[in-house]
């Protein structure tokens, strides 16, 4: 019995650093934004904020106009689009890698991680510059030889979405392309002689085949591609919605449009409502996939 | 016999297919590398091509011997040792309890750990910045280094002891016979086998340390104090201001270490990114 408590104690007094960082950095802020998000604190009640209830929720959820939900949908979409993009390109690039007759396989896959092993701020903001910027932008000058005229890439909302599915997309797919390859790699080549012999067509056997196999094994991975594509923020916010150089999109992921809300326009109270909402929509999300997960085996 | 012609067609053809996707891929890579060692003039000239014009390396020089670019690469190192330093000191102790002690409350805080880890960091910012202003921390080093340790301290728990789960312990068994105390079972036997989980996590904190601007930027005003990623992302061209060839050349010389890292340990990579959350 007092073996146990000697062990207790110490245990805590050894983790106690890191548990004390934790309490301060993870824990504390989600219940002092808790705290804010029921107040009205905003650039004309810095110090005299009040409690008001839940009126910041329900301006965010019941309010149409307010933005949050638009940007929620936005959201939504933008991670639907970008995991089906995402999913089918790496695995037909995959597919192909991993054809038997690519001697080189090894030298185009090391090619093809780069985007992967760059800074991803680097990246953003290289393809802001390099590619979409209106004057050095590679794209605009590909028009102008074209004999277009120059076009503002960023500058409205369906083609920044564009923009930035494509930057997305380039920075994500290495990942994607390595996990679905390493999974197909440890598929049993004699499945297939089997299905060969069997008459499937090549549809057949990625179907019957390849798709179910590699299906667990890349399912935890893919699990973190939708949270970090649900809580994109980086992509968003360097291509067009920096401060001081805004380009005039209306496209908001949710974290972009929570940082404009209490960094730009100073609304804290409503700000921090919608950061606890995310925060209950991504528990959700991951208790759903937990679940499912769990009933799977 | 008769198939080979059509197959040695459909190699050429998917080795063309690779080359072409390297290349597009490469792109933006490319052309900031060619950017970066062109002169000024050359670049409003409307005919473009991959091989630098009027080659140069004065955007280098102007990077690499320029004050405050040497300046923001101090205050990156400085930042990014004291982060992995301090985030392993922090992480293994609290690691080694929790993967081999059983006490009171150990699986209720890993469960919250994790759930309480799915709040975005960008969204604490500004609690952050209301905690630490009243104790002198905004705009002091020391302010940062907490928040990024506080930030990372969860992987770095969660990651170290996912690994000492799996390390047999038979050998600490023995070794606690012949006498040897915890402190020297964990940095004799522990460490020394958990060698490749350590890598990864001091690896991943050092990659964020690289890569944080946000945070950065707002606790730290005042360009001495700016690290690379700051910096970077101050010396920006946009369509009004700054060199483009001097950002390019930047982005170049702030890339090649994390580039250099990411290839020597790339076969720790994949594992490293996704032994994290999942094994819940």
């Amino acid at each position: 019995m007092k073996k146990k408590t000697k062990i207790t104690l110490k245990s805590y007094l050894w983790s106690s650093p890191s548990l004390l960082l934790i309490g301060l950095i993870v824990v504390f802020p989600i219940f002092y934004t808790a705290y804010i998000s029921m107040t009205n604190m905003n650039v004309y009640h810095w110090f005299d904020y009040t409690v008001i209830g839940f009126d910041n929720y329900f301006k965010a959820l019941f309010m149409f106009d307010s933005g949050f939900l638009s940007a929620l949908l936005a959201t939504i979409i933008w991670t639907l689009v970008n995991m089906i993009l995402q999913l089918v390109i790496a695995y037909v690039l995959a597919t192909l890698l991993n054809n038997p007759k690519l001697k080189l396989r090894r030298f185009y896959k090391t090619l093809l991680m780069f985007p992967w092993a760059m800074p991803g701020y680097v990246s953003i903001l290289l393809w802001k510059t390099g590619m979409f910027n209106t004057e050095f932008g590679l794209l605009n000058q590909l028009m102008t030889k074209l004999g277009l005229a120059t076009y503002h890439w960023l500058s409205n909302d369906l083609s920044a979405f564009i923009c930035c599915t494509i930057v997305n997309l380039w920075l994500a797919l290495p990942f994607m392309i390595m996990i679905i390859d390493g999974a197909m790699q440890s598929i049993d080549k004699s499945y297939y002689e089997v299905a060969k012999l069997e008459g499937a067509n090549w549809i057949q056997r990625a179907y019957y085949v390849t798709v179910p196999t590699i299906k667990p094994i890349i399912a935890p991975a893919v699990i973190i591609t939708i949270f970090t594509t649900f809580k994109q923020f980086d992509v968003v916010y360097l291509l067009t919605q920096q401060a001081g150089s805004k380009t005039g999109s209306g496209f908001h992921t949710i974290l972009t449009f929570a940082y404009e809300n209490a960094f730009i326009a100073s609304n804290y109270g409503y700000s921090s409502a919608i950061s606890i909402i995310i925060f209950i929509l991504l528990i959700v999300f991951s208790a759903t996939f937990k679940l499912k997960e769990e009933g799977d085996r | 016999m008769t198939k080979k012609p059509k197959e040695i067609v459909g190699q050429v053809f998917l080795n063309i297919f690779f080359i072409v996707l390297c290349f597009i891929t490469l792109v933006p890579i490319l052309y900031a590398l060619s950017v970066s060692f062109s002169n000024q003039n050359g670049l409003l000239s409307s005919d473009f091509s991959f091989i630098p014009k009027d080659f140069t390396f004065a955007n280098y020089k102007e990077v690499l011997f320029g004050e405050d670019i040497m300046t923001w690469f101090g205050n990156t190192i400085l930042l990014a040792v004291a982060t992995v330093g301090l985030s392993l000191t922090v992480a293994v102790p609290a690691a080694y309890c929790f993967s081999r002690r059983r006490f009171p409350g150990r699986k209720a805080i890993i469960k919250c750990l994790i759930l309480l880890n799915s709040f975005p960091a960008i969204l604490s910012m500004f609690a952050i910045y209301r905690l630490l202003r009243p104790l002198g921390l905004i705009n002091n080093r020391l302010g940062l280094i907490i928040v990024y340790v506080g930030t990372m301290s969860v992987f770095s728990l969660w990651n170290t002891k996912g690994y000492f789960d799996t390390i047999p312990t038979a050998l600490e068994e023995s070794a606690q016979i012949d006498g040897a105390n915890t402190f020297q079972i964990v940095i004799k036997i522990v460490l020394p086998l958990a060698r490749p989980s350590i890598i990864v996590t001091a690896l991943m904190v050092l990659i964020y340390v690289w890569n944080e601007y946000i945070y950065a930027t707002t606790f730290m005003t005042g360009e001495k104090t700016y690290t690379l990623a700051a910096g970077l992302n101050s010396l920006q061209a946009t369509e009004m201001q700054g060199s483009w060839p001097v950002f390019a050349a930047a982005s170049i010389v702030v890339s090649l270490p994390v580039l250099i890292i990411f290839f020597l340990c790339q076969k720790y990579m994949t594992s490293g990114l996704t032994a994290g959350g999942v094994k819940g």
